[in-house]
């Protein structure tokens, strides 16, 4: 392989433009610090590259990795041979799952940042309360929600703990079917908000955003609603001057020094050669899958099973959530239409259910919310007939008649639980793929099941007359959520990072993505991984490279 | 090699009247037009055959030019690098699902009733074609019940799929599609299911094409939201505060 010659040194080096890494450039390129970001996917553009295709985004993964180029491997067994599936396959080019998310962005309660005070050992679990609490956290979930740009109304969530501001923006008007959600709640004495999106419907900060055409979830919005590192961080490091994009490269290993620090990293460019670009900081951001494995596939002399892996923890401990729901069909003949497929993928939603109630059999819950039954291809329809005047009768009855309420599942941590390097399978660069090693706590499953009949009853409530109920058999990583293989904490045998996301063991690693989270939290993540990246990344600026240091003691 | 950003726009949306095929043998075409025709069968509305099924498959079997469109929906992407190289493998092993396949549904005809699937009538295509899938034929789904199912993999890729169940994918992405790549000719499916689409990609692009009127109009947070009225710490926000209403 060619080599390139080295380009200057910089103070930081991010790997992954995703909503992380996005955050970071920003927040350290517009502290006057020298930043070079790279991703391995393409820049795309929302304007250019952007369009209603359900066929192109949704069936034949225009946005998605190609999992024959990138495969990723599973099994549910430690003796199991791991069989190749696209398992959490979020979108690798610049701007990352914020390119193609729904938007989901409501925020963590404090409860999620104490599971293991609240709960002591659960059997199989691996519990682990985080290093900090949603207090050091509220500042940034803030600064997240007003710079990237938020809709929701303050206030309308019983159960939020205690937030400094309102949103910037308003939501959408409901869908039919979410009117249908907070009708059906009223009745039940739910509380039903709108759940905070990812997206704005004002001029915020000079956006358009003129999207109504209900191609959300999955697909590229190219107006200037969808909430998108993007369009919007990335544009505000590029502006700083201090702050270069390589897109299409391929960061393949963290390189150690001599001094017990690393000194940035390696990559293949787009031209096939091979580059090394150091940096007093390295950030990973690339998700929790990948990054553990880049972790793993940085061996060196002092950490032969990868970098910063003293504790042998780098993968461990790894939580994806899963998307469960159940749909409810009304009858043309007589009910209104919903629209399921129209709208911003969700509207009404609760929390009500998110705190641990252990009449319930399980510890922990879920955030709530209706959402969107898709497109025509590939509506959300277990159970959809495969062929016949079947099909094609169900499709023209039940297409505008289908509603669907899905949960976010909290899933416990388990260490067996976790991504390794899968000793077969190598990508199209000829690297060992991530291998997925998961199975279900019983905790997940009592949790889903109950979650989803709550779900089938507020359909009825709602006036369906059938419901599928969807229920967890094993984790198929449909969300895209990833978290826990780098777990952070303060002591260096129990955790890889500490609480400011950085390795104990090599003092200029920082991991920024949702690698640190101890526990899942039972709501989407985007948000409280945007916060804390932006938390740490102001501890690099402010703390770290003025060669200071600041510990917070650890919560009681 | 050139990033995905970069990759230019060929050709032209497909012509759904063609009956030249680009991949297909004159019987395969045929054929799979003809089992199309029992997969989203004509009724008093159109069905898989007048849509233009077949033509769908045609292009996207023919090689890498009718993966993707271009975002305007002008004509297609031109792939290259690596993502061209695996979609060429991707495309070769469908060809070959689809020509063994077609092979082997004429055989199961010739086997149960004597003869090629073309020359059955259709309760006889039906009953090969439950042979082929090796379930019974799918019944109408009905109103009143609840129906359990488990987690499963949401995302309809055809990769490494059987002859069988790529078929049924692929016919009901043809259906449904935009009419760019072929099928949904005259966006008959969408009327038939009362989907409302985009008149063209291009009209997804730049705000022409809009859902507004599928939402609520009517309606008023405090009422939908009770607890928005106890609360004292932030005003009950106004219609007005929307741009896009």
């Amino acid at each position: 392989m060619t080599k390139k010659q080295k380009p200057d040194a910089v103070d930081v080096v991010i790997v992954g433009l995703g909503a992380n890494g996005g955050t970071a450039a920003k927040v350290l390129s517009e502290a006057g610090l020298k930043v070079v970001g790279i991703e391995r996917g393409p820049w795309l553009k929302n304007d250019k590259h952007y369009s209603g295709d359900e066929l192109k985004f949704v069936n034949r993964n225009y946005m998605w990795p190609d999992s024959r180029l990138t495969p990723r491997t599973v099994r549910r067994n430690e003796n199991d041979v791991a069989e190749p599936y696209p398992f959490s396959m979020t979108p690798q080019l610049v701007g990352g799952g914020t390119n193609h998310w729904a938007g989901w962005v409501p925020r963590p309660r404090e409860s999620d940042f104490m599971l293991r005070s609240l709960h002591g050992d659960i059997d199989g679990a691996s519990l682990a309360d985080w290093p900090f609490r949603y207090d050091h956290l509220e500042p940034y979930l803030t600064k997240i929600e007003w710079e990237f740009g938020v809709s929701g109304i303050a206030g309308a969530d019983r159960t939020e703990p205690f937030r400094s501001k309102p949103y910037p923006s308003m939501p959408l008007p409901p869908t039919r079917w979410g009117k249908k959600f907070y009708d059906a709640c009223n009745t039940m004495g739910i509380n039903a908000f709108p759940i905070p999106h990812a997206s704005v419907t004002n001029n915020h900060k000079g956006r358009n955003p003129f999207n109504r055409t209900s191609f959300w979830n999955q697909y590229g919005d190219p107006s200037g609603a969808r909430s998108n590192t993007a369009t919007t961080f990335i544009p505000e490091a590029l502006a700083t001057g201090n702050f270069e994009l390589r897109a299409d490269c391929f960061v393949r290993e963290v390189k150690m020094g001599r001094n017990g620090k690393a000194t940035g990293v390696i990559y293949i460019d787009d031209d096939g050669a091979e580059v090394e670009q150091d940096a007093k900081i390295v950030i990973l951001t690339l998700g929790a899958i990948e990054s553990a494995r880049l972790m793993l596939m940085s061996k060196s002399p002092e950490f032969p099973d990868g970098i910063a892996n003293s504790s042998g923890l780098v993968g461990k401990n790894a939580t994806f959530h899963e998307y469960l729901f159940a749909i409810g069909f009304f009858d043309k003949e007589i009910d209104d239409p919903v629209y399921g497929w129209a709208g911003n993928y969700i509207s009404g939603g609760t929390m009500d259910f998110y705190e641990t109630d252990e009449s319930r059999g399980y510890i922990g819950g879920s955030i709530t919310a209706a959402s969107q039954t898709c497109h025509p291809i590939n509506m959300v329809f277990p159970g959809r007939p495969l062929w016949g005047q079947a099909l094609k009768d169900s499709d023209r009855t039940f297409f505008s008649y289908a509603m669907k309420i899905g949960l976010i599942l909290h899933d416990l941590p388990q260490e067996a639980n976790r991504v390794d390097l899968d000793p077969n399978v190598k990508d199209y660069m000829g690297l060992p793929v991530a291998r997925i090693t998961h199975k279900a706590h019983a905790n997940d499953v009592a949790m889903g099941k109950w979650q989803v009949d709550k779900n089938v009853e507020i359909l009825e409530t709602a006036g369906a007359r059938k419901t599928i109920p969807v229920y967890l058999d094993q984790m198929t990583g449909n969300t895209c959520h990833q978290h826990g293989t780098a777990r952070m904490g303060f002591d260096p045998s129990k955790s890889v990072l500490n609480e400011w996301c950085q390795a104990h063991d090599v003092e200029n690693l920082f991991v920024l993505d949702g690698s640190g989270f101890p526990t899942a939290t039972g709501v989407n993540p985007t948000l409280t991984m945007m916060a804390n990246a932006w938390r740490c990344s102001d501890y690099i600026s402010d703390y770290y490279l003025k060669g200071r240091e600041m510990r917070l003691p650890e919560p009681k | 090699m050139s990033s995905k950003a970069d990759w230019k726009t060929i050709l032209e949306p497909v012509d759904p009247n063609s009956n030249e095929p680009l991949f297909f043998s004159p019987h395969e075409w045929d054929t799979v037009e003809a089992l199309a025709a029992r997969i989203i069968p004509t009724d008093h509305d159109p069905g898989a055959k007048e849509a233009r099924v077949i033509v769908f498959i045609d292009r996207y079997l023919s090689g890498i030019n009718y993966v993707f469109a271009s975002a305007d929906g002008s004509g297609f992407l031109e792939m290259d690098g690596k993502h061209a190289h695996s979609w060429r493998a991707r495309i070769s092993e469908l060809q070959q699902v689809y020509r063994q396949g077609v092979i082997d549904v004429d055989s199961e005809s010739q086997a149960i009733f004597g003869a090629p699937f073309l020359d059955l009538d259709v309760d006889s295509q039906d009953a090969v074609m439950v042979k082929i899938s090796g379930s019974p034929k799918p019944a109408s789904v009905n109103l009143g019940t609840t129906e359990p199912s488990t987690t499963f993999f949401q995302f309809s890729s055809d990769d490494g799929l059987p002859f069988w169940p790529a078929l049924c994918l692929h016919v009901k992405q043809g259906f449904y599609a935009d009419p760019v790549y072929g099928g949904n000719k005259d966006r008959m499916a969408w009327n038939i299911i009362g989907f409302d689409g985009p008149k063209s990609l291009k009209d997804t692009m730049d705000g022409t094409y809009t859902t507004a009127d599928k939402f609520v109009s009517d309606y008023d947070w405090g009422d939908l939201i009770p607890v928005l009225k106890e609360q004292e710490d932030f005003p009950i926000p106004v219609m007005s505060d929307i741009i896009y209403k």
